[in-house]
């Protein structure tokens, strides 16, 4: 915890001062205590950097708590929010909203931007139910077939967003397919704004219930037998993982492998109780998202790489070796 | 068994006269409507002057060909890696053998813009090659890697992987948009030169499937049973690949990406013929060739005027389809 929390100190720091134009740490603490007040400053810090980096570390919190509650939920260690569809449902959502009101609306409308994370709810339980509805069988979730409905359910969701983004007009299409490929690039403190209600309810909801995933390693029987509600428990979860992941996907689209990476990482670190798993898992994810969105908009200056390209690159070859590695 | 008998002749028998049925109504579809007297005009006596002619010649009939082909090629390399793999869910889009060939096509825009259309179809080749051979050594190194399962999560997963690298790089380079109509938009500039030169290796991808059709059913018996009939498997197995790299490169290379065609038609092909790969290879590419090139024409009106990409009609059909697979036939093997 104290390592991760230095860290995310460290890349805080990081990705605050360094870019096209290079801020000193003297200059930083300056513009914070609000002494030398400098105009410049003041507006690479609190107008870009600022609200882009605390939006890549709620998203990364987010994805990565969603990811362990999936993975404590099916009890597979392959589950994670891009790979079981809830992205694309909640994705195909937000592009049906933007078809919709096209015209209307701007990414600097307060309305517009308060409602994303709503449309895109109402998509992330969409396919959430549909994968579900599907692998449920006799009674209980088979978790093969629910990563195989997930990833029929993300192609179909992907492929009905591309049917609607293309009778788009040509600048909202280009919006469209930026966002989609999960990009923090018009991060703002609306944005900031927008999500935080929703990991204030979300987060506390999953926190309290931390103990249910480590009970839900037992089978399902012994689970009823000592009184524990087990659906009711598992939609709970669930629900307020979706809520987290809708959030994170209406404002920076469709950002895939935190979910799945911050989890192993974490048990790597903390063992198997999910009561330390969570919160290291929250953190991993942040240190992921944040650097890589450092990454994503210093390697190619002035130009930027969507953050989910970035993390799908450096996510995949750790996924490669956790197959070789772990038994799942 | 007797039903499905006579479905196989009648499939294969009934084909010339099905094909042209339906590359005829392909040559229909479109905005500029065209009659059908026209159309035997055309063939029987052209005239380049007369512009409908033209129209048919050199931009429908490629294309409904061209549909007819890849949808072909792509759903024999389907029946030949579910044969082989014993994988009722592999498929060409799933062994990333696609974002393979688009990976290297990104490179060649970028790297070798001079290259021409035939020189990009040898590296898309060369691409899917890789594609393939990467997903398919991580799934034959995994424990239990090539189960349905862990096939399907290697092969997207892999597939995520060589496509971001190619964004990265299209964003890099800015040519996101050549790239995105590379992958989306081909079949209607399917030029008569491109397919030309491209049926030389269909044919040899074909002949091949063909030729190896026998062993493929030997190889869905089971290893055991392969073995005990003393089948080489290695070479076997080696061949097959060979001829689905083949046949996918090429469908990558005209049209783009296109998914879920090798998935579900050799199901359904084995709905129809039973599970003898001598009659679901040559039954799959009759109809997987008729199912891409009726997408092709619904493509045409699902939006009108504009065209849908051929793949977000594939996949609109496609999907339910494999919903329905797993539904109903479970996460077992592929009978």
């Amino acid at each position: 915890m104290l390592v991760g929390g230095i860290g995310l100190i460290v890349f805080f720091y990081i990705s605050l001062s360094v870019g096209i134009y290079d801020v000193s740490l003297q200059q930083l603490i300056d513009a914070f205590l609000r002494r030398n007040v400098s105009e410049n400053i003041d507006l690479v810090i609190f107008h870009f950097r600022l609200p882009r980096v605390i939006l890549a570390g709620l998203i990364g919190l987010g994805l990565g708590i969603a990811g362990g509650v999936l993975q404590g939920i099916t009890k597979n260690g392959l589950a994670d929010p891009g790979i079981l569809g809830i992205n694309s449902g909640a994705g195909a959502a937000i592009v049906v909203f933007m078809f919709f009101f096209q015209g209307y609306v701007s990414s600097t409308s307060w309305l517009f931007t308060l409602t994303m994370p709503i449309y895109g709810l109402v998509g992330g339980l969409a396919a959430a139910l549909i994968i579900y509805l599907i692998s449920w069988e006799q009674g209980r979730l088979d978790p093969q077939r629910l990563l195989l409905t997930g990833i029929a359910a993300g192609a179909g969701f992907g492929a009905f967003t591309i049917f609607l983004s293309l009778k788009m007009k040509a600048q909202d299409f280009e919006m469209a397919t930026v966002w989609l490929s999960g990009s923090i690039y018009s991060a703002n403190w609306m944005f900031v704004l927008a999500v935080i209600p929703w990991f204030l309810i979300c987060v506390p909801v999953i926190m309290r219930r931390t103990y249910m995933l480590d009970l839900f390693r037992m089978s399902e029987e012994s689970l009823i037998s000592i009184g524990v509600s087990v659906e009711k428990e598992k939609s709970i979860l669930l629900l307020s993982s979706i809520g987290l992941i809708s959030a994170c996907v209406s404002v920076a689209g469709s950002i895939s492998f935190v979910g799945l990476m911050a989890p192993h990482m974490a048990r790597l670190i903390v063992g198997n109780e999910h009561k330390n798993i969570m919160p290291v898992c929250g953190l991993i994810g942040m240190l992921l998202v944040i650097g890589s969105d450092f990454i994503a908009r210093t390697v190619v200056a002035p130009a930027e790489i969507p953050v989910g390209i970035v993390i799908a690159i450096i996510g995949v070859p750790y996924f490669v070796y956790l197959l070789f590695k772990v038994r799942m | 068994m007797g039903v499905k008998r006579h479905l196989r002749y009648i499939i294969l028998l009934s084909s010339p006269i099905t094909i042209t049925l339906v590359i005829f109504l392909s040559i229909l579809s479109g905005s500029t409507v065209i009659h059908p007297a026209d159309v035997i005009e055309a063939f029987l006596s052209f005239d380049s002057d007369n512009v409908t002619h033209t129209i048919i010649m050199t931009s429908r009939m490629p294309r409904a060909v061209g549909a007819m082909l890849i949808g072909a090629l792509l759903a024999m390399s389907g029946a030949l890696m579910q044969g082989m793999t014993r994988n009722y869910l592999a498929s060409p889009s799933i062994m990333g053998v696609s974002d393979g060939a688009a990976f290297a096509i990104t490179l060649s825009v970028i790297f070798l813009p001079a290259l021409t259309s035939l020189q990009m179809v040898m590296l898309s080749l060369v691409g899917s090659a890789l594609g393939t051979g990467v997903v398919f050594g991580i799934a034959s190194l995994v424990r239990n890697g090539l189960s349905p399962v862990k096939m399907a999560i290697i092969g997207t997963i892999i597939g995520t992987f060589f496509s971001s690298i190619s964004a990265a790089l299209a964003t890099y380079f800015q040519v996101s948009q050549t790239m995105s109509f590379w992958y989306n938009a081909r079949i209607h500039q399917m030029s008569p030169d491109l397919l030309w030169f491209t049926i030389p290796f269909a044919v040899a991808g074909i002949l091949l499937a063909l030729a190896l059709a026998n062993s493929v059913t030997i190889l869905s018996l089971g290893d055991e049973t392969a073995v005990g009939l003393g089948q080489r498997k290695g070479l076997i197995k080696a061949l097959t690949m060979l001829s689905v790299v083949i046949m996918t490169g090429i469908s990558v290379a005209l049209i783009g990406k296109v998914g879920f065609v090798g998935l579900i038609i050799p199901h359904i092909t084995r709905f129809f013929t039973g599970t003898d790969y001598r009659w679901v290879i040559p039954c799959s590419a009759v109809i997987g060739g008729i199912f891409l090139t009726l997408s092709d024409s619904l493509s045409l009106y699902i939006n009108y005027p504009f065209e849908t990409p051929i793949g977000v009609v594939t996949a609109m059909i496609g999907v339910p389809f494999f919903l329905y697979l797993i539904k109903t036939r479970g996460v077992g093997s592929h009978r």
